[in-house]
C-alpha cells in the first residue's frame, strides 16, 4: 500500500499452501499483517506483487467482480464482530448469501443452517435480541449456508467469553471435519490455533515460524 | 479571538463532511425560500399601498352607479379643491376584422388629479391628461390585440376614435390586476355615445384633490350629506384595505410554500446535526479527557457553526434578492401602476429566521455533546445518556411554531396551520408506512435486487418514513399548482355547454328589442335571451324599513345600502331550481318575488315575508313566494331577486340580453355596435381567456417558488443519505465480502430509492388527487370532477425516477466500498 511516506510493504516473502479440508491458523502480534494476509487469501484485496491461487484461479489476474463471483461460490466468512445486519432477523441474515445467488430455496436452506447451529427456535429474532455467542452462531450459519469449500474466520472468538468461545470453536471445527470445509482462521488465541492442523506465525509481515499439530 | 481562529480552522478541516454541507445548504434554502417570498410580497404590497392617492387619481372622491349630482362637485370647488370626473366600464373595441374587450376609463380633461398618466406618442413618453374628444389612448395589449398603431382609428362604443397615444401607466383606482386591456377616452365622447346611460355597467367617480384640510372638510361634509342611491365615498384607507385583502389571499399560498420549505429544511438540519454530533462524540470525549472545559468545547462547536452560518446566510440573502428581482421582472407586466424598489429588510429578516431555524433544529444533539463525559474515550456507550423525555427536543418544536406564527401573522391561524401541517404530515407518514408495509409483504419471490432494496428500506424504517413524508409534502404543493389547478379551470369550462352565451348586452331599450333580435339572428347569433333589468333599492322587509333593521350578516347590511338589479319572468330560468315555496308564475294575484338561497340566509327570509323595493319613481311590495338555488357558474343571466311580470312590468327598466356567437364575427359585431351605440357589449370568451392567461402567467411567475419545497424534500433525502452513509458503507462492504457484485448493489440501491420515490410520489399524487377532488366537487361544484389521474400517476413515476437517480448519485461511492474495510473495522 501507499502511505504518506511512500510505498509500504505490509507482507513480504510470504509463501504458503493450504490444502483442501485442512484447518489452518495464522497467528501473530497486532500489526504483523495477519488480517491483510487473510484478506488477500480470500480475494478481498490483491497483492502488489506475487501470486495467490484460490481453487486454481490466480486472484491477482481477476478483477474485483470476478473475485466477488469466486467468493460467492467458494468462500464463507466469520468475523470477530459478527457483522450481522441489525434490521434483519437471524433467518434473513443467513439468507443473504443465497439471495445474492438468486436462489429460490433461500428460506428453507437458511432454516436448515440455523437448525444445524442449534438456533432454529430463534430464527425470527433480531441480532440485538441475541447474545454474543448466539450472534456468532448465526454468523457461522450464514458462512456455510451456501456450502462454501473454504471458511475464513477473523478472530472468531475474540469478542466472546471463554466458554462461549469454546462452543463456537467446536462448531467451526465440526464443519471443517464433517463437511470437509477448509478452515483458515486468524487468531491471538494460542489454544484455538493449537486446534488447527497447521499454523504459521507472522512477524512484521514475514513468516517467522510454522508448526503442525501432532497427529 | 482565539476561539474564532480555532473555529475557522475546525470548519476548514471539516468542510468535506456531508453533514456540514447539508447544514449550510439547508440554511441557504430556508433563507432563499423565505426571503424571495417575503421580498416579493413586501414589494407588491408596498407598491400598492404606499400611495393610495396616486392609485385613486385624487385625494378622495365619491363613487356611484350614475353620474354624481352637481352639488357634490360644487361643494368641493367651494372649498378650493380641484375636481375631476371619470367613469369606468367594459366595452368592446373594433378595428378592421378584429374585436377586443377593453376596460375603458372615460375621463374629463382635468384627470388625473393625483398620480401620473404616462403616454407615448410620436414625441416619446411623457405625462399627460385624459385625451380630448375624438381621441383615445390604448395600452400595448389593446394595440397588439387589435393590430393597431398610434395614429390609427378604432371604434369604441359605436364612435370612431383616433388613437392619439399609447397608454403606458395610469392611476387605475387600485385594481391589482388589469382584467382586460385598457383604453382611456374622453368623458364627453362616452356620454354622447350613450355608454353611460341608466342600466349601463359604468361606475362613475367624482374625484377631488387639494389642501389636506380642505379635503378633510369636504369629507366631513360628504359624511353628513345624503348620498345618491348606491353612492359610496372613496378614501385612500378603503382602497388600501380592499387591495390588502386581495393581496393577502394571493400571498398566503406562497407564504405557506416558503414555510413548508423552511420546515423541511429544518428536518434536514436536524438529521445532519444528529449525524454531526455522533461523529463528534469521540473527539469531544477526547478533548474532555485531555482537560478541555465543557464551556470551551461548546464554544468551539458554536463557533464552527457560526463560521458556517454567516457566509451561508449572506449568500442566501443575495440569492433571494436576485431571484425576487427576476420574478418581479417576469410578473410585473401583470400589475399596473405599481412603483417599484427592491426592499432589503424582508430578505435580512428571512436570514435571521433561517439562522433561528438552524440553531433551533440543530441545538438538541449539539447541546448534548457538552454532556459527553471524559470516560467515553473508553466506553462509547457512556456518551449516551438514556432519557425518558428530553426537554431540549421541545426547542425545534417551539422554533417550528414560531416560524409558522411569523408566516401567518395570527396566533389562531398559526394554530390551525400547525395542526393542518402536522395532520398532513401524519397522513403522509401513515400512507407512506402503509405503502412500505405492502411493499415489504409483497416481497417473497421477487427479484433479489428488489428484495435487498426492500430490506434496506425496512432496515431504516424511521428514516425512510421521514424521507418519504418530506418528499411527498414537497411534491404535493407542486402537483396542486401544476396539475390540479389547470384541470379545475378546464373542468369548469368544459361543464359549460358548447353554445353557452358568450356575449352579454346591457342597456337595451324597450323599443330596440325587436330590431336587435333580428340583427343578432342575421349575424348568426343563437340562444338569444332577454330579461328586463330594473335598478332599485330594498327599502323594507315586512313593512319595517331596512335602515332600522339589524342584520346578523354583514353582507345583508351591505346589500341593503346598495343598488340592486331586479328582473322578472314568467318561466323559471334554466340553471335555477325552486327549493322552497312555489314559483310565482306569470300572473299571481298579488306581487310576488323569488329569492336566491344566499339572500334567504343573509336576510333570514321566510316564505310569506314581504319585501318593498324602490325603483326610480316606482315602488313595489312583493311577497316572498319561493326560494331558488342558482347555479352562478352557468354563464346564464341570473338574478338574486326575480319578480312576477304582471306586477313588475310597469317599473322603469332596460333589458339585458345574452346570446351565443361563434368566434370570428368581429366585423358583424362592429356593425351591431355601430348601429346600437348605446349598448354595452361584453365578450365573455375574452374575459375567460384573460382569466386563464392571468392564472398561467402568475403560475409561471411563482411555480418555481414551489420548487423550493421540492428542493427541501431532496435536501432531507440528502441529509438522510449522509446520516446513513456509514451504515450503508458497512452493509456494502459486508455484501461485497459475501460475493455481491457491484451491479447487484447498484440494482438494490436503485430499487430502494425508486421504491422510496414511488411511495413519496404516490402519497403526493393521492394527496393532490384528494384535495383536487374535494375542491372540484365542493368548492367549484363541478359534478363528478376527477383530477387528471394520468399526469398524477406520471408524476409519481417521475418522482420514483428522480429519487432513484438522486439516490444512485448519493450512493455511487458507497457501492465501491472495498470489502477489506470490513476486516479493518473489526
Amino acid at each position: 500500500m501507499r502511505g504518506p511516506e511512500g510505498r509500504l510493504d505490509i507482507l513480504r516473502g510470504v509463501g504458503l499452501a493450504v490444502r483442501e479440508g485442512e484447518s489452518f491458523a495464522i497467528v501473530g502480534a497486532s500489526g504483523s499483517g495477519k488480517t491483510t494476509l487473510l484478506g488477500l487469501l480470500a480475494g478481498l484485496d490483491v497483492p502488489s506483487g506475487g501470486s495467490i491461487r484460490l481453487d486454481g484461479h490466480a486472484l491477482e489476474t481477476l478483477d474485483e467482480e470476478a473475485r466477488a463471483d469466486l467468493r460467492r461460490r467458494l468462500v464463507g466468512f466469520v468475523f470477530q464482530s459478527f457483522h450481522l445486519l441489525p434490521a434483519l432477523t437471524a433467518e434473513e441474515n443467513v439468507m443473504l448469501p443465497l439471495e445474492l445467488e438468486g436462489r429460490d430455496d433461500a428460506r428453507e436452506r437458511a432454516r436448515e443452517a440455523l437448525q444445524a447451529v442449534g438456533l432454529d427456535a430463534r430464527r425470527r429474532h433480531y441480532p440485538a435480541q441475541l447474545s454474543g455467542g448466539e450472534q456468532q452462531r448465526v454468523a457461522i450459519a450464514r458462512a456455510f449456508v451456501h456450502g462454501p469449500r473454504l471458511l475464513f474466520a477473523d478472530e472468531p472468538t475474540g469478542n466472546l467469553d471463554q466458554r462461549t468461545g469454546h462452543h463456537v470453536a467446536d462448531l467451526l471445527f465440526a464443519l471443517n471435519h464433517d463437511r470437509r470445509t477448509t478452515l483458515v482462521l486468524v487468531t491471538h488465541d494460542p489454544q484455538l490455533a493449537a486446534r488447527c492442523a497447521r499454523r504459521i506465525e507472522l512477524e512484521e509481515g514475514r513468516v517467522a515460524g510454522a508448526a503442525e499439530r501432532a497427529a | 479571538m482565539r476561539l474564532l481562529r480555532l473555529s475557522l480552522r475546525s470548519l476548514r478541516r471539516e468542510w468535506h463532511l456531508p453533514e456540514l454541507r447539508t447544514l449550510a445548504l439547508s440554511l441557504l434554502l430556508a433563507v432563499v425560500a423565505l426571503g424571495v417570498v417575503a421580498t416579493l410580497s413586501t414589494r407588491v404590497e408596498r407598491g400598492m399601498l404606499a400611495n393610495a392617492a396616486e392609485l385613486i387619481g385624487g385625494d378622495a372622491g365619491l363613487g356611484a352607479p350614475q353620474a354624481t349630482p352637481a352639488e357634490f362637485a360644487a361643494a368641493a370647488a367651494a372649498r378650493g379643491l380641484a375636481v375631476s370626473r371619470d367613469a369606468g366600464f367594459p366595452s368592446v373595441a373594433f378595428a378592421h376584422e378584429r374585436s377586443q374587450l377593453l376596460d375603458v376609463i372615460a375621463a374629463d380633461a382635468a384627470w388625473p388629479l393625483r398620480g401620473t398618466l404616462e403616454v407615448r406618442d410620436a414625441g416619446g413618453a411623457h405625462a399627460a391628461h385624459a385625451p380630448p374628444p375624438g381621441a383615445v389612448y390604448l395600452d400595448h395589449r389593446a394595440l397588439v390585440a387589435l393590430g393597431l398603431a398610434v395614429g390609427d382609428r378604432v371604434q369604441v362604443g359605436g364612435r370612431d376614435l383616433r388613437i392619439a397615444a399609447e397608454l403606458l401607466r395610469e392611476p387605475d383606482g387600485g385594481e391589482l390586476v388589469a382584467m382586460a386591456p385598457r383604453a382611456l377616452m374622453s368623458l364627453a365622447d362616452a356620454e354622447q355615445a350613450g355608454l353611460l346611460g341608466a342600466g349601463s355597467r359604468a361606475r362613475h367617480r367624482l374625484l377631488v384633490a387639494g389642501a389636506p384640510e380642505a379635503v378633510r372638510a369636504w369629507r366631513r361634509w360628504l359624511d353628513a350629506a345624503a348620498l345618491p342611491q348606491g353612492a359610496q365615498p372613496i378614501t385612500p384607507e378603503q382602497t388600501q384595505e380592499r387591495m390588502r385583502s386581495a393581496f393577502d389571499r394571493a400571498g398566503a399560498f406562497l407564504r405557506l410554500t416558503a414555510l413548508l420549505s423552511a420546515l423541511l429544511a429544518g428536518v434536514a438540519i436536524a438529521l445532519a446535526a444528529q449525524r454531526y454530533a455522533r461523529r463528534k462524540t469521540r473527539e469531544v470525549a477526547l478533548l474532555r479527557a485531555l482537560g478541555t472545559p465543557r464551556r470551551r468545547v461548546l464554544g468551539l462547536l458554536l463557533g464552527t457553526l457560526g463560521a458556517l452560518v454567516l457566509p451561508a446566510a449572506a449568500l442566501g440573502v443575495a440569492l433571494a434578492l436576485g431571484l425576487a428581482q427576476g420574478a418581479w421582472l417576469l410578473a410585473s407586466q401583470l400589475f399596473t401602476s405599481v412603483p417599484t424598489a427592491l426592499p432589503l429588510a424582508p430578505a435580512l429578516a428571512a436570514a435571521a429566521i433561517g439562522v433561528a431555524v438552524l440553531f433551533g433544529f440543530a441545538l438538541p444533539p449539539l447541546a448534548r455533546l457538552g454532556e459527553v463525559p471524559p470516560v467515553a474515550v473508553f466506553r462509547e456507550s457512556a456518551a449516551r445518556r438514556v432519557r425518558r423525555f428530553d426537554a431540549l427536543y421541545l426547542v425545534p418544536a417551539l422554533v417550528a411554531l414560531a416560524l409558522i406564527w411569523s408566516q401567518s401573522d395570527s396566533l389562531r391561524l398559526a394554530g390551525i396551520l400547525a395542526a393542518g401541517l402536522a395532520g398532513v404530515a401524519a397522513v403522509a407518514a401513515l400512507l407512506a408506512a402503509l405503502l412500505l408495509w405492502l411493499a415489504r409483504h409483497a416481497a417473497p419471490g421477487v427479484h433479489p435486487a428488489l428484495r435487498l432494496g426492500l430490506a434496506a428500506l425496512a432496515r431504516r424504517r424511521g428514516m425512510s418514513l421521514v424521507q418519504a413524508t418530506a418528499l411527498s409534502l414537497g411534491l404535493v404543493a407542486l402537483l396542486l399548482l401544476a396539475v390540479v389547478a389547470p384541470a379545475l379551470l378546464e373542468g369548469w369550462r368544459r361543464e359549460l355547454p358548447a353554445d353557452t352565451p358568450n356575449w352579454f348586452v346591457l342597456n337595451l331599450q324597450d323599443d330596440q328589442r325587436g330590431d336587435f333580435a333580428q340583427a343578432v339572428a342575421r349575424i348568426g347569433g343563437r340562444r338569444l335571451n332577454m330579461l328586463p333589468l330594473a335598478v332599485g333599492k330594498l327599502t323594507a322587509i315586512d313593512g319595517r324599513p331596512v335602515d332600522r333593521l339589524h342584520f346578523q350578516d354583514e353582507r345583508a347590511r351591505d346589500w341593503a345600502d346598495r343598488q340592486l338589479r331586479l328582473s322578472w319572468t314568467g318561466a323559471l330560468p334554466p340553471s335555477n331550481q325552486v327549493v322552497a315555496g312555489r314559483w310565482p308564475g306569470a300572473a299571481p294575484a298579488q306581487a310576488e318575488v323569488s329569492v336566491d338561497t344566499s339572500w334567504r340566509d343573509m336576510f333570514g327570509l321566510k316564505i310569506g315575508d314581504s319585501m318593498r323595493f324602490d325603483v326610480g319613481e316606482g315602488q313595489i311590495e312583493a311577497r316572498v313566494a319561493s326560494v331558488r338555488k342558482v347555479d352562478w357558474s352557468s354563464f346564464q343571466v341570473n338574478f338574486f331577486l326575480l319578480l312576477d311580470p304582471a306586477h313588475a312590468g310597469r317599473l322603469p327598466h332596460t333589458w339585458i340580453a345574452s346570446f351565443y356567437l361563434p368566434r370570428g364575427h368581429a366585423d358583424a359585431l362592429a356593425r351591431l355596435s355601430r348601429d346600437y351605440g348605446n349598448l354595452s357589449l361584453v365578450d365573455v370568451d375574452s374575459l375567460l381567456d384573460r382569466v386563464r392567461e392571468i392564472v398561467d402567467r402568475v403560475g409561471n411567475a411563482v411555480r418555481w417558488v414551489l420548487g423550493f419545497s421540492l428542493l427541501a424534500g431532496a435536501l432531507v433525502l440528502a441529509a438522510a443519505l449522509a446520516a446513513s452513509a456509514a451504515e450503508r458503507r458497512h452493509e456494502a462492504a459486508l455484501l461485497r465480502t459475501l460475493g455481491a457484485r457491484r451491479g447487484q448493489l447498484r440494482a438494490a440501491a436503485a430499487c430502494e430509492f425508486a421504491l422510496l420515490g414511488l411511495v413519496a410520489g404516490l402519497t403526493a399524487a393521492l394527496g393532490a388527487a384528494g384535495t383536487g377532488m374535494w375542491m372540484g366537487r365542493v368548492v367549484f361544484r363541478i359534478a363528478g370532477f376527477v383530477p387528471p389521474l394520468a399526469p398524477l400517476a406520471l408524476a409519481a413515476l417521475g418522482a420514483a425516477l428522480v429519487v432513484m437517480l438522486l439516490g444512485l448519485a448519493g450512493t455511487r461511492r458507497i457501492v465501491r466500498t472495498p470489502p477489506m474495510r470490513l476486516l479493518r473495522e473489526a
